[in-house]
C-alpha cells in the first residue's frame, strides 16, 4: 500500500427528489487498500459504490479516479470494474467467454486465450473454460465474476456484497482468498457490506455508513477500541451502553460518574467529537469479568443477577440485570473449562478494567435523514 | 359419495374434456383429411381405391409449386417485417416505459374490433381512391392514384403485418423483461457501449421470444386464405386459396385434402429448420 490517493471523493451527494441516499462524503481511498463500506442495509453504501462505477451521478461533488475527474464519465470508460451482488454472470455464455467478455475486440484472440487461462487459474477455476453458466454452483459463480473483473486489470476493482450469497462456510473461506488475491496483485478493492465479521476480518480500512453520512473512517481495531459515537460502537461487535457525567476534564482525561459503576477517569476520545457534559461510555462485553463473590482486584464493580445466558461455543454470553440500569449487561466469557458456571437467576458481581471503558461523546438523538 | 379411484383414473378424468375436445376437433378432422387424400374424385362420386394419385399429381402441377412457394415467401416476409417492427416496440414496453400495463393494452385494442374489419379498413386505405392516395394526391406530391399500393404481395404483407404485430409484441416483451438488469450493468461496467450491449447480451437473451413470435406468425400466415383474397389481387393468391377452390368451385375435396396435407407437412419442416437455426444462432453469439 502506498500513499497515494486512487480514489478521492469531494463532498459527494446522491439525492432522489427529496430523498437523500448519500451525502456530504469526504473519501480517500489509498492505491493498493482493501477497503470496505460498512452499515445496515438503506445507508446508501450501495449507492457510493455504484457512483465510483459510474451507474448513478452524483447531484453535488466531485468524484476523483486516479487524478482524473469522472464527471461525465459512462461506466463503460471508467477505470473499474465490478463484482455484483447477484454475481451477474451472462446465463447465455460459457465459463471462458464470460471472463472473456470484457477484452473481446479489443486485444488478439490469442492473448486472450492465455489471459482466460490465468485468470480462471488465478481464482482456482483452471480446467472449467468450458462449463455452462447455469451449470455453475454460488461459489463458482462468484469465482467466474471475480476472474472476468480482475481479467481487465481494473485500476480498481469494487464489490457489492460479493459474499452474500454464499453458505457461512464458504462465505469464510472466500474472505480469505479474496484477501490474499488482493494482496498478491496489489489493486484497491472496495467492498460493500452489512456483514462487520466480513468487513474487519478482510479490509485494511473501513468507512461506517449510516442514514447517508459517512460516520468514521477507520482500521478494523481503531473503529472496534475507539468508536466515535454510539451507532458505530454498537454496529462494530457488541457493546453495553450506559449513561456518564463529565466530572471534570484534565490532559486528555476525563474524570466521570458512570451509571452503577461510580466515579472513574478514563481517557478522553478523540474520534467522539460531539462533546457535552452528559455523555455516554461504552463497554465491551469481553472485558467485564463475572465473579460469584465481590471481586478485590478490580476497581469498579457491580452486583446483578443473570437473567439470561446464550451458549456461543468459542464463548459464553451472560445477561447481567442491575439496579438503575434499564438495560442487561452483556458479558462473554471464554469458554476455557467447557462449562457454563452460571445459570439465570444467581446473583453474581460484575468486575472492570477502567482502562476498558470508552467514551462514546454526546448521546446524538436518533439521526433523521435530512429530507427537504 | 365417491369412491376413492387411482391416481391414474383420477388423471384421465381431468384431462378428458380436452382429450375429447383435440380428439373430435383436431384428430378426427385430420384422420378423414388424410383418408380423402388417397381416395380420386370422378366428377360426382368418390372413387375409394387407395391411391397415390393425388399427391403425384399436385406435386407436379407448376401451379402448386408456385403458389406454396409464394406461401412461404409471404409468410417468411411477414413474419421478417411483424418481428423487426414489433422489437422496438417491445423494448420499449419492457425497459423504457413507465405505465407498462396501459402500453399493453394499447397494443390489444385493435383486437377489439373483427379481423376482417380490420382488412376492409386497409382496403381503404391502400385503393385506388383510398387515403393514401387522396393524401397524396392533396398535397401534391402524386398526380394520378398509385396502383401498386394495393392487390399484390406487398399489400397482404402489410395487412398480415400489422394484424400480428401483438402476437409478437407479446413474446418478446416477455423475454426482454426476463432480462436481470444487473447483467446489462455488468455488459456496460467491462466496457460495451449501448449498441454493443445490445448485440451481445440483450439480442441474445430475447432469441427465444423472437422464435416464439415468429412461429406464431410464420404457421398461420402460410395457410391464411381471407387476407389474399381480399388484398392479395392475382399476385397476391396463396396456398390455402388454390385449397378453397378445390373444396368449392372444383368440387375435388380428394386434391384439395392432398394440399392441405403438403402445406401442413411444408409448414412443420421450415418450422422445424427455423427452431434448429435460430438456437444455433442463439448460442454463437458472443
Amino acid at each position: 500500500m502506498t500513499e497515494k490517493n486512487i480514489i478521492e471523493l469531494k463532498g459527494v451527494e446522491k439525492r432522489y427528489g427529496s430523498f437523500l441516499a448519500a451525502s456530504g462524503i469526504d473519501l480517500d481511498l489509498r492505491q493498493g487498500e482493501f477497503f470496505s463500506l460498512l452499515g445496515p442495509s438503506g445507508c446508501g453504501k450501495t449507492t457510493v459504490l455504484r457512483m465510483i462505477a459510474g451507474f448513478q451521478e452524483p447531484t453535488q461533488g466531485a468524484i476523483l479516479i486516479d487524478g482524473q475527474d469522472m464527471a461525465g464519465v459512462p461506466a463503460n470508460n471508467r477505470p473499474t470494474n465490478m463484482v455484483f451482488q447477484s454475481y451477474a454472470i451472462f446465463p447465455h455464455l460459457n465459463v471462458a467467454n464470460n471472463v472473456a467478455y470484457g477484452l473481446r475486440g479489443r486485444v488478439p484472440k490469442a492473448e486472450i486465450d492465455a489471459r482466460v487461462t490465468e485468470a480462471l487459474e488465478m481464482v482456482e477455476l483452471g480446467g472449467l473454460h468450458q462449463r455452462g453458466a447455469n451449470e455453475l454452483s454460488g461459489g463458482q459463480r462468484q469465482r467466474v465474476a471475480l476472474a472476468r473483473a480482475l481479467i481487465m486489470r481494473p485500476k480498481v476493482l469494487l464489490l457489492d456484497e460479493p459474499l452474500s450469497a454464499l453458505d457461512k462456510k464458504l462465505r469464510e473461506q472466500m474472505q480469505f482468498e479474496m484477501r490474499n488475491l488482493q494482496q498478491s496483485l496489489g489493486i484497491t478493492f472496495v467492498m460493500v457490506t452489512h456483514d462487520q465479521y466480513e468487513a474487519m476480518t478482510m479490509s485494511d480500512r473501513i468507512g461506517v455508513m449510516f442514514d447517508g453520512r459517512l460516520e468514521q473512517v477507520d482500521t478494523p481495531a481503531t473503529l472496534y477500541a475507539r468508536p466515535c459515537n454510539r451507532a458505530v460502537a454498537s454496529f462494530i461487535g457488541e457493546m453495553n451502553i450506559l449513561p456518564a457525567t463529565v466530572l471534570e476534564e484534565t490532559g486528555g482525561m476525563l474524570s466521570i460518574e458512570a451509571a452503577g459503576f461510580g466515579r472513574m477517569r478514563i481517557e478522553r476520545n478523540v474520534n467522539a467529537t460531539d462533546r457535552a457534559r452528559d455523555i455516554i461510555v461504552g463497554i465491551r462485553p469481553e472485558q467485564l469479568e463475572i465473579k460469584a463473590d465481590k471481586p478485590a482486584d478490580y476497581p469498579a464493580t457491580l452486583k446483578g443477577k443473570i437473567s439470561n445466558v446464550a451458549f456461543y461455543g468459542e464463548n459464553i454470553h451472560y445477561h447481567v440485570a442491575v439496579e438503575n440500569i434499564d438495560k442487561p449487561i452483556a458479558v462473554s466469557v471464554p469458554n476455557y473449562f467447557h462449562t457454563v458456571d452460571f445459570n439465570r437467576g444467581d446473583a453474581v458481581w460484575l468486575g472492570l478494567q477502567v482502562a476498558s471503558v470508552i467514551d462514546l461523546g454526546k448521546e446524538r438523538k436518533s439521526s433523521q435523514r435530512e429530507k427537504t | 359419495m365417491f369412491k376413492p379411484r387411482s391416481e391414474a383414473a383420477r388423471g384421465y378424468a381431468l384431462s378428458s374434456p380436452a382429450t375429447a375436445y383435440v380428439g373430435f376437433l383436431v384428430a378426427a378432422p385430420l384422420v378423414i383429411l388424410i383418408t380423402y387424400s388417397f381416395w380420386t374424385q370422378t366428377y360426382v362420386t368418390l372413387d375409394k381405391t387407395p391411391t397415390l394419385g393425388n399427391y403425384r399429381a399436385a406435386l407436379s402441377d407448376p401451379l402448386v409449386h408456385h403458389l406454396m412457394l409464394r406461401s412461404i415467401w409471404i409468410a417468411g416476409a411477414v413474419t421478417l417485417a411483424t418481428v423487426v417492427l414489433a422489437y422496438p416496440i417491445a423494448y420499449f414496453i419492457a425497459m423504457k416505459a413507465r405505465r407498462k400495463t396501459i402500453w399493453l393494452l394499447l397494443i390489444t385494442i385493435p383486437f377489439w374490433s373483427s379481423y376482417l374489419l380490420r382488412v376492409f379498413a386497409w382496403k381503404l386505405i391502400l385503393g385506388f381512391n383510398g387515403v393514401m392516395n387522396s393524401a397524396l394526391l392533396g398535397l401534391g406530391l402524386i398526380d394520378e392514384p398509385l396502383d401498386f399500393l394495393l392487390y399484390n404481395e406487398f399489400a397482404v404483407v402489410l395487412t398480415l403485418a400489422h394484424a400480428w404485430a401483438p402476437f409478437a409484441i407479446l413474446p418478446i416483451y416477455v423475454s426482454l423483461q426476463k432480462i436481470d438488469p444487473s447483467l446489462l450493468e455488468a455488459a456496460t461496467d467491462l466496457g460495451n457501449s449501448p449498441l454493443q450491449r445490445f448485440l451481445r447480451v440483450t439480442l441474445p437473451l430475447t432469441v427465444p421470444g423472437i422464435i416464439a413470435a415468429s412461429l406464431i406468425i410464420f404457421v398461420p400466415t402460410v395457410g391464411d386464405y381471407v387476407t389474399p383474397a381480399l388484398v392479395g389481387g392475382s399476385d397476391g393468391k396463396m396456398i390455402a386459396n388454390l385449397i378453397q377452390v378445390q373444396f368449392g368451385a372444383a368440387n375435388n375435396w380428394p386434391l384439395g385434402a392432398t394440399l392441405s396435407l403438403l402445406a401442413m407437412m411444408s409448414v412443420g419442416f421450415v418450422a422445424i429448420v427455423f427452431v434448429i437455426a435460430g438456437r444455433g444462432l442463439g448460442g454463437r453469439i458472443r
